[in-house]
């Protein structure tokens, strides 16, 4: 059985067409995927040094998405590296030790964590193959924790890739009905501050994907 | 559904996620293997960065709040 919440990728996978283990994706579809990383490297712990590189040099087009990272971008550049981990413990620091998001898909569809979206979550990773590791504490209906297995679905890192009827099938169990409400939350927080684009970044992909996934249905 | 129905969605899923900024975006295109990479150092550091935490301001001062 596969891992898929910390196991390492192999970096090469994010190259379209490289990795024996991955499919051939279309450039569109490995760009989806790298936004899936994207948002789950940021939502997993504040952003060391060299994930900070890589968004500070973030340049989007004029779309919406595409002003969201460069919004993205600007804070990177604008905010110290202590600001963003202060930010974080404030939107984040566990349930009920005062963080103000609760980045858990039991709790925005049950009220509670722990509950059953996160069983249902186990069962389907089960069944595709996939197992948790304990490198990270947080449970796999973390959003962080959701968006790298959607990450993985894609791309096929640690596993087989779904086709995009799988993968529609699991955004709309499992990400639909909670993400795009977490990520309009992430970008009204009293607290967000560099985290206000990336809740603008994820609320757009979510609604990207669910138009995408229709057309392609 | 035909194969060439499926292809015409292939091209109307590419244009649409084109047109939607998802492919305009040179910094995660140029920064993909970094950022993947960066993922998963990420994770592996949550433990060791959540004991720093216990050091700022903000998590002393939630520590209080939460104390009985």
């Amino acid at each position: 059985m596969s891992r898929f919440a910390g196991d390492m990728p192999n970096p090469d996978s994010t190259v379209v067409g490289q990795n024996a283990e991955a499919p051939d994706l279309l450039e569109e579809e490995q760009l989806r995927a790298n936004v899936y990383a994207l948002l789950s490297a940021l939502l997993i712990s504040p952003p060391d040094e060299t994930l900070l590189a890589v968004v500070k040099g973030l340049e989007g087009d004029d779309s919406d998405f595409g002003m969201a990272l460069g919004g993205l971008a600007l804070q990177a550049n604008e905010l110290g590296a202590e600001e963003i981990v202060d930010e974080f413990t404030r939107l984040f620091y566990g349930h009920g030790a005062g963080g103000e998001l609760h980045p858990y898909a039991s709790f925005y569809l049950t009220g509670f964590i722990y509950g059953k979206p996160l069983a249902d979550l186990r069962q389907d990773m089960g069944v595709l193959g996939r197992a948790r590791t304990d490198v990270t504490s947080e449970p796999e209906d973390h959003i962080a924790i959701l968006l790298n297995a959607v990450h993985d679905l894609i791309t096929g890192t640690q596993g087989d890739p779904l086709d995009l009827d799988g993968q529609k099938d699991f955004f709309d169990k499992h990400v639909a009905p909670w993400a795009g409400k977490f990520f309009e939350d992430l970008e009204n927080a009293e607290n967000a501050g560099f985290y206000r684009p990336v809740g603008t970044i994820g609320r757009l992909l979510m609604e990207i994907e669910g138009r995408a996934f229709t057309i392609a249905a | 559904m035909t194969e060439e129905t499926k292809k015409q969605n292939t091209r109307s899923r590419r244009a649409f996620l084109k047109g939607a900024g998802i492919a305009g975006v040179a910094g995660v295109a140029a920064a993909a293997s970094l950022v993947v990479t960066t993922e998963v150092e990420a994770t592996e550091m949550s433990t060791e960065k959540a004991a720093g935490y216990s050091e700022t301001d903000t998590v002393r001062t939630y520590y209080e709040a939460a104390r009985f």
